[in-house]
């Protein structure tokens, strides 16, 4: 792979970069592949999407499926809300949590600043499952039993160290002579990190936001175990009904219809702030 | 530090109290069927002596380091060859960004049940793909045996997170800065030695990051096997977590269940701790 | 709400006269309930029906199957535990035992409908001398076979199998017609389905199944060999789909109805199931057979309903559980919705004369049984639990013997605990 002479270069470089191009072409097809595949069979008939081979294109149309979905129980809105509104809940915990806390992490000289960011990022590495009894008992002890804001606490017990990490590094890579500047100014900490730092960590915020948003929108077995009322639950829970029938028989129909269903929102989410985030995650997590 | 109070308190009320419970309850004989005003027998370290002594667990807890012990290297070097493709800032690499970080926003279960879907025997479409193209006669039973349920676990897994390694990488080569490749390239270095010398020393800090993540992440499965294998074949492809949720909520052994948990814990942080220090070492 | 700051007065008039009460109730409750998920749908016909005609609503909430047991018993430690409460009948005795379920025996024993219950439920639902619950939404396992395929195969389709051999004799025959046709079907890696389907065969044949506590008989008898050894013939002449090895139940029901199966065990579920989505297809039903003629079993399942210890509303919640045995929701809410009655006396109606099939699962309903076992979730519907280790031990790796004693210490060990 040794460099060819100059003369040779230029078409080497350019019969490089079909070759890049064509991997890049292929590497799409490969991870489009399996969603496109969904998205397809989740409008078959319920007996297509049951059938023996399997058919890649739908040779029927039919809404049947998104119908089952739409009157579940319950019906698809009252799921869908939940869902919305307990993420809605989660960022607004994650971002009023984290953002203060890497701003503090990143600015001052904290002392054991290290071990307070230990413990901050300590629950990434409990398993969750493992603390749902005790969890269970204590929301309920604290009267957040079956209640959004509970469920809402639950989710940002798991997405807290990635936010955190994410607001600390962000605010690490602003230059410190924004900072110093401000202090100049004769500015409060409060008012630095309104007006001069929220800006500029903007991408970092709306990273944690759509990532609290993720993860609240899939998570399951909290949802479940918290919430006692059907009109209650949340999309993953009304997906797991939809496609489990007696003896763990699978409606595939209905499993494609969910799971595209359950897919949309994070599509949507991520194909719009996508500018934004990528870059939060850029600086956030490099740094 | 009034800036970090609301998150350390936080923490301390809904991660470090229930996690003491946790402990407490690892010392004890609760019973998920136990009423609320039941008695509740303490057992010292009795739980932690039967872990030890439980081949089912140490089975899972061995399954589980073999499983971190497979994929993570096959993400390690994805990541890394899918942020050297797409490094570059052309429209078509951006949107090939775009698409390989798009089932990082889909949740596990989804993606599971998805890949549930296309490894079906009868109704899949991967099988059906693979013998289209001549690789497989006829379709396979993927969670027959232990080896190639885990390998289409690890299919599914890693075309739903290798995105996420993969941005961290492109955020770290971007970092290295152009100039530094380009004088490099001046230089007469191969492209290897690009990667080799420049490239992985200075984005050294997003690779261990991707990997920590990763690696955290596999010693934590659980949804993937829960829905795609269910433990088998015969109990095979449990891991840690999914037999600790077996010991709680199946076998209705709370306290033990959280013994085990207790020291899934210990093995991941002190994993973790020895990465981090080791990284840190070679940094030096 | 208002009125349980009187439960003890409630109680008192409850007793003296449980059918008169339901219509005085003072203001009306709404009332919470869990099903779960698998018999939501004739839970929720019945609570709808009870809706119609009391002032004390239900609010039903479906809970995914697996996740059942976990979400009661966190419930009731908690104390939050809803009014009402479905559930797989095969945790009663779990849930009895640990104190999560309100003693309704003298209502019960009051009631004259209670009498006509039948056996399996009043059993599953009896501890110490002490009733908790009543059958609510019953199921029953049976056999299905295709009559196209029998006729295919030159078997006569009005009858199917009467004995364990026959199963395997007429699965070869329509395994001969080749191709994709297959003669026989059973999830092998879903210990729930066989515990419906094939244990009834074992108890039919003469065996003992589950034990009790760590010194009961388990496994006994020459049943458990028979069938694992029938299957293992069935699996090694390939009359099996390849896929039964692995399937935890995906395809328990789906296999038999894409029409390329001959025989498979299966619930009485399949009757409304066939009417709704293959009204065409051409199938019959038996009662699970034993070695002889004559000997037959099925295994007692469905729902049963019980009221969560604690409850807020457990004068309303009684009234329920009476209302359910009466004439009015086992002819209006289940036969009438092709469901099995749990009163024998109305096994026969109006809604299924002429239904053979009905029948044929009613019969079944009398017949069977249901193993009043602690640890049920460990011993068998667990994926790793010894009931489906000894069936693939038995029928995939060829170890009947060995099977069997491993699984038999296995359950021991468990039921002892």
């Amino acid at each position: 792979m040794t460099d060819a002479a100059a003369p040779l270069r230029r078409p080497r470089v350019r019969r490089g970069e079909y070759l890049a191009g064509a991997i890049c072409v292929a590497v799409i097809a490969i991870m489009l592949w399996p969603l496109v595949m969904s998205a397809f069979a989740s409008f078959k008939s319920p007996a297509e999407a049951a059938s023996v081979p399997p058919t890649y294109l739908p040779h029927s149309f039919s809404f049947d499926n998104y119908r089952e979905i739409l009157t579940y129980h319950a019906g698809l809105f009252s799921y869908v809300w939940n869902s919305l509104s307990v993420a809605g809940l989660t960022i607004l915990f994650c971002l009023a949590l984290s953002v203060p806390a890497g701003y503090a992490l990143a600015r001052f000289p904290l002392p054991g600043k290290e071990v307070i960011f230990l413990i901050l990022l300590a629950s990434m590495m409990l398993p969750f499952q493992a603390l749902l009894i005790p969890l269970y008992l204590l929301l309920n002890d604290l009267g957040l039993m079956a209640s959004k804001p509970g469920l809402a606490v639950l989710h940002t017990i798991l997405q807290l160290p990635f936010s955190i990490y994410l607001m600390r590094n962000s605010f690490e890579a602003i230059p410190k002579e924004m900072e110093e500047a401000a202090v100049v100014d004769g500015a409060s900490s409060f008012f630095a990190l309104r007006r001069i730092f929220l800006p500029l960590v903007a991408p970092g915020v709306v990273t944690v936001a759509l990532f609290a948003f993720i993860t609240s929108w899939n998570e399951f077995i909290g949802a479940l175990i918290l919430m006692n009322h059907e009109d209650s639950f949340t999309v993953p829970v009304m997906m797991t009904g939809v496609m489990t029938g007696n003896f763990g028989a699978i409606n595939w129909g209905g499993l494609q219809a969910s799971v595209i269903i359950s897919i949309l929102p994070c599509l949507i989410v991520y194909l719009l702030l996508q500018r934004y985030y990528i870059s939060g995650l850029l600086s956030g997590a490099v740094k | 530090m009034v800036y970090v109070a609301p998150a350390l308190l936080f923490v301390a009320v809904f991660v470090l109290w229930p996690l003491g419970h946790l402990i407490w309850l690892s010392f004890t004989a609760k019973s998920l069927m136990s009423g609320p005003d039941d008695a509740v027998a303490f057992v010292g370290f009795d739980n932690y002596a039967r872990a030890f002594g439980d081949k089912n667990f140490w089975r899972a807890m061995t399954f589980t380091l073999t499983y971190t012990a497979y994929i993570t290297p096959i993400l390690l070097v994805l990541n890394l060859a899918l942020a050297l493709l797409v490094s570059k800032n052309t429209p078509l690499r951006r949107v090939t960004r775009t698409v390989v970080f798009l089932p990082v926003v889909i949740g596990l279960a989804s993606s599971s049940l998805l890949w549930y879907w296309l490894f079906d025997q009868q109704v899949g479409l991967f099988n059906r793909l693979l013998v289209d193209m001549g690789v497989l006669s006829e379709p396979l039973v993927w969670f027959k045996k232990a080896t190639t349920g885990q390998f289409a676990v690890i299919i599914s897994v890693v075309w739903k997170v290798v995105g996420f390694g993969m941005i961290l990488m492109v955020a770290g080569i971007q970092a290295v800065g152009n100039d530094v490749i380009e004088a490099a390239m001046i230089d007469g270095a191969s492209a290897w030695k690009r990667v080799r010398r420049i490239i992985i020393p200075l984005a050294m800090r997003s690779i261990v990051l991707a990997t920590l993540i990763s690696a955290i992440g596999s010693m934590l499965a659980f949804d993937q096997f829960y829905l795609m294998s269910g433990g088998g074949p015969r109990g095979q492809t449990f891991t840690t977590v999914y037999w600790i949720y077996q010991s709680s909520f199946v076998r209705f052994e709370l306290g033990y269940g959280a013994a085990q948990a207790v020291l899934l814990m210990i093995v991941i942080t002190s994993g973790t701790a020895m990465q981090l220090w080791l990284s840190r070492k070679g940094q030096k | 709400m208002k009125m349980t700051s009187l439960p003890g007065f409630r109680r008192l008039l409850l007793t003296a006269s449980v059918a008169a009460f339901s219509a005085s109730a003072v203001e009306a409750e709404t009332l919470s309930m869990w099903v779960r998920e698998s018999a939501a749908d004739p839970g929720k016909l019945m609570v709808d029906l009870w809706n119609t005609s009391h002032d004390n609503k239900i609010e039903l909430t479906a809970i995914p199957d697996s996740q059942m047991i976990t979400k009661l018993a966190t419930s009731v430690q908690a104390g939050n535990a809803p009014d009402l409460v479905s559930f797989d009948l095969i945790y009663m005795p779990d849930f009895m035992k640990a104190g999560f379920l309100t003693d309704v025996t003298d209502q019960l024993n009051a009631d004259p409908h209670y009498a006509n219950h039948i056996q399996a439920y009043k059993d599953i639902a009896t501890y110490e001398g002490k009733i908790y619950g009543v059958g609510f939404t019953p199921d029953v396992s049976v056999l299905a076979w295709n009559k196209d395929l029998f006729k295919a195969a030159g078997l006569d389709p009005e009858k199917g199998p009467q004995t364990i051999a026959e199963v395997v004799e007429d699965a070869r025959k329509i395994r001969a017609l080749g191709g994709d046709t297959y003669g026989f079907w059973f999830s092998g890696a879903c210990p729930g389905c066989n515990i419906f389907v094939t244990s009834p065969m074992m108890v039919a044949a003469g065996s003992k199944m589950l034990p009790k506590n760590g010194t009961d008989d388990a496994l006994t008898g020459d049943g458990v060999k028979t069938v694992l050894e029938a299957l293992k013939t069935m699996w090694d002449e390939g009359m099996i789909p390849a896929n039964a090895e692995t399937d935890t139940g995906a395809n328990f029901v789906s296999a038999f109805t894409t029409g390329k199966i001959g025989i498979a065990g299966t619930g009485g579920f399949l009757i409304s199931l066939m009417a709704r989505e293959h009204p065409d297809f051409n199938y019959g039903l038996t009662v699970l057979p034993g070695v002889e003629a004559g000997q037959v079993s099925a295994f007692v399942g469905g729902d049963v309903v019980a009221i969560p210890a604690k409850g807020k509303n457990e004068a309303a919640a009684r009234e329920f559980l009476t209302w359910v045995l009466s004439d009015d929701a086992q002819l209006n809410g289940l036969a009438k919705n092709s469901i099995l009655t749990t009163r024998t006396d109305l096994a026969d109606n109006e809604y299924t004369k002429g239904n053979d099939k009905v029948l044929t699962t009613a019969k079944a309903l009398s017949v069977g049984y249901v193993p009043w076992v602690f640890h049920f979730a460990d011993m068998v519907n667990s994926d790793s639990s010894p009931w489906i280790g000894m069936l693939q031990q038995a029928i995939f790796d060829g170890d009947v013997d060995g099977a069997i004693t491993d699984a038999r210490a296995a359950m021991l060990e468990i039921a002892g605990r």
